[in-house]
């Protein structure tokens, strides 16, 4: 059976700004949601998005955020609620640590990022421990059974058709999967412990600063309290505490927070630690506010293959603050290989030159020698002009910079120090988004200029009509060269070469030797005094009396009389009369 | 390094899938072989790429791991090119279904494209 998602607008960005900006707590819009999926109905209505912002105006932060779909798996008597999100080759199952809650944790930005990183890579499977949010209750009355949870996991495994994964346990859920580990090492694949433990009474909390917590818990559970303890940069954010008292409410009762205390405060897995043969990843931050990174530390001497990554920041739960680390860190554990974040694409204005030949036979050193003299040089001139350049194979140089007019300039200088050489490159410049981070570069704005390189005639260069008109203003100046087809794109690309000269007069001055300020209005030729004066349109309109409007009038009439194609030819034609 | 190669048909596709044999399969690719997934987590311009037969066979490894139903409907072949539709299940009732097209070089894959979309 097909399941429907549920699909909802959410505040989502990627700064810590941007976060506490689009942050609202969506229990005042969206209403309390009930955990209604399971596997057995499909959810009604899926496909309508449902926005959670108070602000309308906080919808353009937002894209859509899917919840996946909630199944139930049968440990025991114990229905215990997982998710399946991502279908990449390898399983990981993440056992998270109190409170959770595995459908309104979706809402918090951070946690849809973690997952969605993670689930680019694997089959995450979201384990809701048993106690929490949309899993079957702990008894109050009976004794923690470290045991029944560690069957929960393997519940979970055996009805989402894992036979070996890699567990990732967060907080408490590392204690459950080092024990999941140690009982099922044919089913283990490797572990990922992000803020772990292996005692709690050793690396979180005695038994006094236990008991001083319970009694805490019980008079504040579900006003976000536990917030301070386990996040505190967080808490002073009032839309996300909030938030996390919301979470606190739908994770547990006060009772039943009481019994997951309890449990957690039973925890001593120390035991279980020689048995455990998978490979080990100890992800701690090095400030963790709940769970002092000397955990971290001791279970990676205690662990026969454990390999400790101290990340910076302070937050317990695992999806909350710097997640990109946590999955870069993981992914590269687990697959080894480390994927470039998606949205990492930036713009910016790509130069690709080429060497094409020798221009100076006449040099006694030989071509080889002059390219590494080249080649030295390349990388200084890119800086020098605010670029990276990268060299792709022996006579090719990508380079990315912050805008067209430097990766113009950076063009300039690099042809005259080939020239030096005797080398002939080509040149072609174009502006689009590419990923920096990618090795070698590459993207479709790249092959565009790579393109336009191999279309220049000798030590020209060439740039798109786009880059080109992103540089108004820097006394660059070019020449239409046409269009040339790209593979990919629907339509020829106009493009234009970089002229030879600066100057800010147009190339073609015969005419504008030949105008004739006789033509011009009395009222004209006062706006042409202040233009060549370099007034813009609203000071001219002050200075004279009149509206903006007239003015930009007056000064198109102006261009049209005398034939000019911009107001600084036209200053330029007055200057130049002023001095003959 | 599995260095047992069998030329790929689609009757042994669909055995080697349906009875989730992972060696089978890693027999079909050539050595020097990519498989590309295309998926709603991989879009088109960044798919994700499994490169030689070593990276490949730990890849049906892991598939065959999970103790899913898969069933191969349809396979075409033309030339050097194939292609089949996979529908799999997990013991949950959550569903898959992909379509791999194939480039064959003497017999083997040297080329793979899947596209899949699943119950999430």
């Amino acid at each position: 059976m097909l399941l429907g998602v549920v699909a909802r607008l959410h505040p989502s960005s990627d700064t810590a700004a941007g976060r506490s900006k689009a942050w609202t707590d969506p229990q005042t819009t969206a209403g309390r949601r009930e955990p209604s999926a399971n596997a057995l109905t499909p959810i009604p209505s899926a496909t309508s998005p449902i926005s959670c912002y108070t602000s309308p105006s906080l919808v353009s932060w937002g894209r859509q955020v899917r919840i996946a779909v909630t199944r139930y798996a049968l440990s025991a008597d114990a229905r215990i609620a997982y998710q399946a999100v991502g279908h990449g080759s390898l399983d990981l199952v993440l056992v998270p640590g109190f409170p959770s809650n595995l459908e309104i944790l979706w809402e918090d930005p951070d946690y849809g990022r973690l997952v969605r990183r993670l689930s680019a890579f694997a089959r995450l499977i979201l384990v809701e421990p048993r106690g929490s949010g949309l899993s079957d209750g702990l008894d109050p009355r009976a004794p923690p059974d470290p045991r029944a949870r560690v069957d929960d996991i393997r519940a979970v495994m055996d009805a989402a058709g894992c036979g070996r994964a890699a567990l990732l346990g967060a907080s408490d859920g590392a204690a459950q999967a080092l024990l999941f580990a140690a009982t099922y090492p044919e089913r283990t694949r490797a572990l990922v412990l992000c803020g772990g433990y292996a005692s709690f009474a050793d690396a979180v909390a005695d038994a006094r600063r236990l008991r001083a917590q319970a009694e805490a818990g019980e008079v504040a559970w579900g006003t976000g309290a536990t917030l301070a303890r386990l996040a505190p940069g967080r808490a002073d954010d009032r839309a996300f505490a909030e938030w996390w008292g919301r979470l606190e409410r739908l994770s547990a009762s006060p009772t039943a927070a009481l019994t997951q205390m309890r449990a957690a405060a039973a925890i001593d897995v120390r035991g279980a630690l020689p048995a455990v043969a998978a490979p080990v990843l100890i992800l701690h931050r090095s400030d963790d506010a709940h769970v002092r990174v000397e955990a971290g530390r001791q279970l990676a001497r205690a662990l026969k293959e454990a390999r400790l990554v101290e990340l910076p920041g302070r937050e317990h739960p695992v999806w909350l603050g710097d997640v990109d680390a946590v999955a870069d860190v993981a992914e590269e554990f687990l697959t080894g290989e480390r994927s470039v974040a998606r949205g990492d694409r930036v713009l910016a204005a790509l130069l690709v030159a080429r060497v094409v030949g020798t221009s100076g036979s006449q040099l006694a050193a030989g071509r080889e020698e002059r390219m590494d003299l080249f080649r030295e040089a390349v990388a200084k001139i890119a800086a020098r002009h605010g670029g990276d350049a990268r060299w792709a194979g022996a006579e090719r140089i990508d380079a990315l910079f912050s805008g067209a007019a430097r990766a113009a300039s950076c063009a300039v200088a690099l042809r005259e120090t080939a020239n030096s050489l005797g080398l002939a490159i080509s040149q072609g410049i174009h502006v689009g988004e590419i990923d920096p981070a990618r090795e070698p570069l590459a993207g479709e704005a790249l092959e565009v200029a790579e393109k336009i390189a191999a279309s220049t005639r000798q030590a020209e260069i060439l740039l798109t009509k786009l880059a080109s008109e992103l540089v108004s203003g820097s006394g660059l100046q070019f020449r239409d060269r046409g269009s040339i087809a790209v593979e990919g794109l629907r339509e020829p690309l106009a493009v234009v070469a970089l002229a030879a000269e600066r100057h800010l007069e147009p190339i073609n001055r015969g005419k504008a030797h030949a105008a004739d300020l006789g033509v011009l209005s009395a009222r004209e030729r006062e706006v042409l005094g202040l233009v060549a004066e370099g007034l813009s349109n609203p000071h001219i309109a002050v200075q004279l009396g009149l509206s903006e409007h007239t003015v930009k009038r007056h000064v198109a009439n102006i261009l049209l009389k005398l034939d000019m194609p911009t107001r600084a030819a036209a200053a330029g034609l007055v200057a130049r009369r002023a001095a003959q | 390094m599995l260095t047992k190669t069998n030329k790929v048909t689609g009757a042994g596709i669909k055995r080697a899938i349906e009875a989730r044999d992972g060696r089978a399969l890693a027999s079909f690719y050539a050595d020097n072989a990519v498989t590309r997934i295309v998926d709603r987590n991989n879009p088109p311009s960044k798919p994700r790429e499994i490169k030689g037969r070593g990276a490949i066979s730990t890849f049906w490894d892991d598939i065959c791991g999970r103790t899913m139903t898969h069933k191969v409907d349809v396979t075409l072949a033309d030339g050097d090119q194939m292609a089949f539709t996979q529908a799999c299940t997990y013991p949950d009732g959550a569903k898959v279904f992909c379509i791999a097209l194939l480039k064959l070089e003497d017999g083997l894959i040297v080329d793979q494209t899947v596209v899949q979309a699943w119950d999430e």
